[in-house]
């Protein structure tokens, strides 16, 4: 996948000038937010439910290198095939491998996130090897050659019209049509005749159990189960996250990832597989392949602070709460991951590199923080990722900060450990300011910060400070 | 008699300073005693949020170095308790000897109508004024420091005051620091949708515990629809008990 986070404030202005980004913005949060709260009321204890997931995470991430050696011997145990993939290239080479060898002219995939972060459609195209995603989004994307715009509903910004015309182009339907359930169905039927002879499936996973080796897939449309059981060769990629212990723990954690992605009690789907088929079964497939995807998470999880993003379970809660997300959209966050979930991940698994931006691109209003089931405290990351990057620390890859700003904070913190100076400070900063002020505003300042002004007046500062006007307060009074 | 300290964010000194007053004012109201240490200067909050944890550490001990002898801490401003609370805690948390004296800190410091409210048992100042207003939840105030139902009831408490539902009254104002400042056009998108929510309101003020936001709102709103007013809820209330202490500038 081409990774574009460099270009967040670029992507961001073109998104905000774009009106059917913003038409669609404004709806998701009330729909989506709203459902997922009544979700929640019906558990018998909301806000117990919430910590219960958390905790589980936690646990799973605290006993991650464990847990997944658990998980390799059960589905080994189970007949399943697992491979590890150090980065996107060896998992891509494995997965393009395996389906040369089968001879595979064509493969299906379920929706899933962790292969868009591989870049696995494009490495398979290049091996000549034919993709079709299955997902009705998903699928509208890859005909678009666009990224996924929102993790539930990768297109749900694209609008009907668009959408005809793609479908007319590829053959998905003859004549033209705005009906979204009749361009549904054109799309289920034409992907109905891929899964007809279909050699390979491949699909993400969404949660794995350590306990049994089971791989656990929830969706609305029923083409993973498709891509689950229709082929002779399947293959699940997971992100090594995604094992929690237990299929207790794995239960809960459906519940409260189907409530707080779509606000729905249950997926309309929820499959569990444990190795391919049995000799005394009828359906499923011969072969099953678990590929567990590193990609710069052993080295996140070295660090206690970053292995703290590992806990997400991509339900996507945060994105619908997010204020920033709800202005942007998906592109600007520029890789698979969006929302805050994409800035506490892309920073942990790629470094601090192109993600400058990135980090930096939030309020800190901890709306996503409150909301995060797998009890990701996204400010304080985000905060300690800024502190990397102005350290230009090596290991995350900060750039280290210009030296204007360097100045501005040192003078700040050399003033602000002497009231003295810091008096000065004021009467000077008073002095330069109020050079601009125009009756008791001031609308603009050359060499200001322009962002400011670009939508904002400043109130002239006053004559007296807080501090003078306390000398002059009746002191019998206070 | 209590004796409270008073912790002036650098925001409110400098630019804002009439918040000062108003607290001092409301405090005496409560038969509170406040006392300012005339060396604070700035909780170092910008600093920490813009990644520069080593200068924020400086400003931080010369906070605790200040305050650390005061029973009661109060501050008209959400974000900057939050950061002397909760985050000094996090920027000291390899420094043993600081985190205890950060740690030992937090509890006595307050953001004033949680101060009022919540430690002075106090839910209705007796004041008069007659408007309708509209209360705008800070982020750092309502999710940082689960401080909501408190100024409200001081705002309902307020005779010939009625408090008008907002719509996105607990979304963003979108102004973040420098956020507002480098991601303007972001940030410039937040505060138009808060704005209009408040001019759809009806109300005639928006009311707010946090400077940064009335900073930004009301930088907004005078460019943009100038005559509408944004006020901090220090300002509301001792307007309503009639406070004289505004000393002339
Ligand atoms: S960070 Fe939390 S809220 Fe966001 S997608 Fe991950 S689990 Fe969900």
């Amino acid at each position: 996948m081409n990774i574009t986070t460099d270009k967040f404030k670029e992507t961001a202005r073109q998104e905000l000038a774009n009106a059917h980004t913003q038409k669609f913005l404004q709806i998701l949060p009330l729909r989506l937010a709203s459902r997922r709260d009544s979700a929640y009321q019906s558990f018998p204890d909301p806000v117990a439910a919430h910590r219960y997931g958390q905790s589980i995470r936690d646990e799973s991430i605290q006993r991650l290198p464990e847990l997944l050696q658990v998980f390799e011997t059960n589905a080994i145990a189970n007949g399943a095939r697992v491979f590890w993939a150090e980065d996107s290239r060896a998992a891509n080479g494995y997965i393009v491998e395996l389906a040369k060898r089968h001879g595979v002219s064509y493969v299906t995939k379920g929706k899933s996130m962790v292969t868009e972060e591989l870049g696995l459609n494009e490495a398979l195209t290049q091996a000549g090897i034919e993709t079709w995603e299955t997902d009705l989004g998903e699928f509208i994307t890859q005909l678009l050659h666009r990224p996924p715009f929102h993790i539930v509903g990768p297109a749900l910004n694209i609008p009907v019209e668009q959408i005809c015309d793609i479908f007319l182009q590829k053959g998905v339907i003859d004549a033209p049509t705005t009906d979204p359930v009749a361009l549904g169905m054109a799309a289920r039927r034409f992907l109905r005749e891929k899964f007809r002879d279909l050699q390979m499936g491949i699909t993400g996973v969404n949660m794995a159990v350590a306990e049994t080796g089971t791989v656990i897939n929830v969706e609305n449309e029923g083409n993973i189960r498709l891509n689950k059981s229709s082929p002779r060769i399947l293959v699940c990629v997971m992100s090594l996250e995604k094992v929690v212990p237990t299929l207790a723990d794995a239960m809960h954690m459906l519940r409260v990832l189907c409530r707080s992605a779509t606000g729905q009690a249950a997926g309309a789907y929820i499959s569990l597989d444990s190795g391919p088929k049995r000799s005394d079964e009828i359906d499923g497939p011969e072969e099953l392949h678990i590929v567990i995807l590193d990609n710069g998470r052993s080295a996140a999880y070295q660090d206690p602070k970053t292995r703290e993003a590992l806990r997400c379970i991509r339900c996507g809660a945060c994105l619908n709460t997010c204020p920033v997300y709800g202005k942007v959209g998906g592109y600007p966050y520029g890789w698979a991951y969006s929302g805050p979930m994409g800035q506490v991940l892309t920073p942990a698994l790629q470094g601090l590199g192109n993600t400058g931006d990135l980090i930096r691109a939030c309020t800190l209003c901890h709306r996503c923080k409150i909301i995060c089931p797998a009890g990701i405290d996204h400010p304080s990351l985000l905060l300690y990722y800024r502190y990397k990057d102005v350290v230009g620390d090596r290991a995350l890859g900060g750039s280290g900060a210009g030296w204007r700003e360097r100045f501005v904070h040192t003078l700040l913190s050399v003033a602000g450990s002497d009231h003295r100076l810091w008096r000065l400070f004021a009467k000077v900063a008073r002095l330069a300011a109020n050079r601009f002020r125009s009756g008791d505003r001031i609308h603009s300042m050359p060499n200001g910060p322009r962002g400011w002004f670009s939508s904002r007046d400043l109130p002239a500062l006053p004559a007296k400070t807080f501090r003078e006007r306390w000398a002059q307060m009746d002191p019998k009074k206070n | 008699m209590k004796r409270v300290s008073l912790f002036i964010p650098c925001l409110v000194d400098m630019v804002l300073p009439h918040i000062g007053e108003s607290t001092v004012a409301l405090l005496r109201h409560l038969d509170c005693e406040s006392t300012y240490h005339c060396e604070q200067t700035c909780c170092g909050l910008m600093s920490f949020n813009s990644g520069f944890r080593n200068e924020a550490r400086r400003l931080a001990r010369h906070f605790i170095r200040v305050f650390e002898n005061d029973e009661w801490i109060v501050s008209p401003s959400g974000s900057c308790v939050n950061m002397v609370k909760n985050r000094y805690l996090e920027l000291f948390d390899d420094d043993p000897v600081w985190f205890a004296r950060a740690h030992d800190l937090a509890p006595r410091v307050y953001e004033l109508s949680q101060f009022i409210v919540d430690h002075l048992g106090v839910e209705d100042l007796g004041g008069t004024r007659h408007a309708k207003v509209a209360y705008h939840e800070s982020c750092s105030t309502l999710n940082a420091l689960g401080v909501s139902a408190q100024p409200k009831a001081l705002i309902r408490s307020v005779r010939g005051t009625e408090l008008v539902e907002l719509t996105g009254a607990d979304i963003c104002c979108g102004f973040g620091g420098t956020f507002a400042n480098s991601f303007a056009d972001v940030s410039t998108a937040l505060v138009r949708q808060k704005a209009q929510y408040f001019l759809d309101s009806g109300a005639d003020l928006l009311v707010m515990c946090d400077p940064g936001c009335l900073l930004n709102i009301q930088g907004y709103l005078d460019r943009h629809h100038p005559g509408r007013g944004a006020v901090h809820l220090a300002d509301y209330l001792a307007g309503s008990i009639g406070d004289k202490t505004q000393v002339a500038t």
